[in-house]
């Protein structure tokens, strides 16, 4: 009885101690432990499957009983949203399609050039203290940690873990989440000067934007109007105009200090039962005063794991703090992360990752 | 060979084939089925209940290996859960440790002081190892919830510990 009290406490000791060397390593990301994680998933996936497969019915029923009235609810304002929404996403999508023109004419990365994967979920985390989702696409699909991850819409999280056929996605509500983001500001005054073109024969196809020269110089067939430049690097000089075959078109040319301004920051998550929230903004005067209800994107860059201009969110709240701190901006996330089915993720590295052949 | 073999059919083992199964269904149906948005914790009830019945030592080593185990699926620092969980088996035992005889009131008490402090000390290792941001209110209600499955999942779950760990005798 001695004996085995003695040996189980030897086995206490050396456990513990393996955990200590264990939670050591792993926190400086070793190769090791993460073989041992493979290993460990590949003995218990099969178990883990079988277990699946038995469970189904179980949390089928669950299901059933727990989201009918809420599922009811939400099918029948569901289909009065996409009569709405019919319309609205026709000229989106013209709009998107035009946008994303716009972007390759210019040489500027966009989204449909990235090549994605589409999975699905198949698990929640086990965890109440991890926020994390297993989706059904691995390495064998080319994701690595770090990609993207989109549902219909926006950025739903980030790729942490990868195996072959599957991966572990940490959502943009865990504490662990941060990613640069900008906020889009809008101009502070919303007026915008319309250039005439009545005679598209006769008319110059170039618009010099003159400083010097005052608006009401405008003539029939070409108008110059006032700018003042306020954005740094940004000299205007020339706006050329598409020619347009029919009669009278217009086209607005925002003064630089009616461009929407956009700042960067780190969105944060803060847990499951709290908003994420953006910190390091910028308090800078022409940033001006962020409104509530401003959208979010992704900021991109060499060095960041997302593409610009991926939709989180709006800012839901502005907590202004003393000091130069900057202030503290609350996310209202665009996707629902208490209802995700099927994910988009992005087979996106930034050029600083990217191995030369 | 007798030493394998011996190794094979012990407690010990039948206690890592059996853990295999309970977290397989912690990973599936209790992963998905949340009361009120909160997961279940039956692996931390499993070593809480193996606890309340063979006290701190067994306790703690099943806490040790269930929660190493659980950390191999999960995507917090490994080592990190079975620390946790071997400090929840040996609260449980710990709790009991000055009753000859425990009633079945008594193990029930024991088995929801040890499932709420397990749930709590999991976000205060995260915190102490960098992992901030989870002790926040939202805790008194995981903590609730995951006591009150507890207790109902207990008493059959006392039973299946009682099986996994128990000596047998050799019939030869």
């Amino acid at each position: 009885m001695a004996a085995a009290s003695t040996t189980r406490r030897r086995a206490i000791i050396l456990l513990a101690l393996t955990s200590i060397i264990l939670i050591t390593l792993d926190l400086q990301n070793s190769s090791a432990v993460s073989g041992l994680r493979s290993l460990f998933a590949t003995v218990f996936r099969p178990i883990e499957s079988v277990a699946r497969v038995i469970t189904r019915p179980l949390e089928n029923t669950w299901h059933g009983i727990t989201n009918y009235n809420s599922i009811l609810d939400e099918n029948s304002r569901l289909r009065e949203r996409v009569a709405q929404q019919k319309g609205a996403t026709i000229a989106a999508a013209a709009s998107v399609r035009l946008s994303q023109e716009l972007l390759a004419l210019n040489g500027l990365p966009t989204l449909a050039g990235i090549n994605a994967v589409t999975a699905q979920v198949i698990g929640d985390s086990p965890s109440n203290f991890s926020q994390t989702i297993e989706i059904n696409q691995g390495s064998v699909s080319g994701i690595r940690v770090g990609m993207p991850v989109l549902n219909a819409a926006g950025l739903v999280g980030k790729i942490t873990k990868v195996y072959a056929d599957r991966s572990v996605v940490m959502l943009i509500t865990d504490p662990d989440f941060a990613l640069s983001v900008k906020v889009v500001n809008p101009p502070r005054n919303s007026t915008s000067t319309t250039v005439s073109l009545s005679n598209p024969a006769t008319a110059s196809p170039v618009v010099p934007v003159d400083s010097s020269v005052a608006p009401n110089a405008a003539s029939p067939t070409t108008t110059t109007s006032t700018t003042t430049t306020t954005i740094a690097g940004f000299t205007p000089s020339v706006t050329t105009l598409p020619a347009t075959p029919t009669g009278v078109s217009s086209i607005n040319i925002p003064a630089a200090d009616q461009l929407a301004v956009r700042e960067t920051g780190v969105i944060e998550g803060r847990g499951p039962s709290r908003q994420p929230t953006i910190r390091f903004v910028d308090n800078s005067l022409r940033f001006g005063d962020i409104q509530v209800g401003v959208p979010i994107v992704t900021a991109g860059g060499s060095r960041s794991l997302a593409p610009p201009d991926i939709l989180i969110g709006t800012v839901a709240r502005v907590v202004e703090r003393l000091g130069s701190a900057g202030p503290v901006l609350e996310v209202e996330l665009v996707a629902d992360l208490s209802n995700l089915s099927f994910l988009r993720v992005l087979l996106y590295r930034p050029i600083t990752e990217k191995t030369t052949p | 060979m007798n030493r394998l073999i011996l190794v094979m059919a012990s407690r010990w083992m039948r206690l890592v084939l059996v853990l295999f199964i309970v977290l397989s269904l912690q990973t599936t149906v209790f992963a998905q089925l949340r009361p009120f948005g909160v997961a279940a914790q039956v692996v931390l009830l499993f070593v809480v209940c193996v606890g309340a019945n063979y006290g701190v030592s067994v306790g703690a080593l099943a806490g040790l290996i269930a929660g190493l185990m659980y950390d191999f699926v999960l995507t917090t620092p490994v080592g990190l859960g079975s620390l946790v969980l071997g400090l929840a088996g040996a609260t449980a035992g710990l709790l009991l440790y000055f009753f000859h005889n425990p009633t079945w009131w008594m193990r029930l008490v024991a088995i929801t002081i040890a499932s709420a402090l397990g749930e709590i000390y999991f976000p205060l290792a995260q915190a102490m190892v960098g992992l901030e941001g989870w002790l926040q209110l939202r805790l008194i209600k995981v903590t609730a919830v995951v006591v009150v499955v507890n207790l109902v999942l207990a008493p059959l779950v006392l039973v299946i510990t009682r099986w996994t760990l128990s000596e047998r005798r050799s019939t030869t």
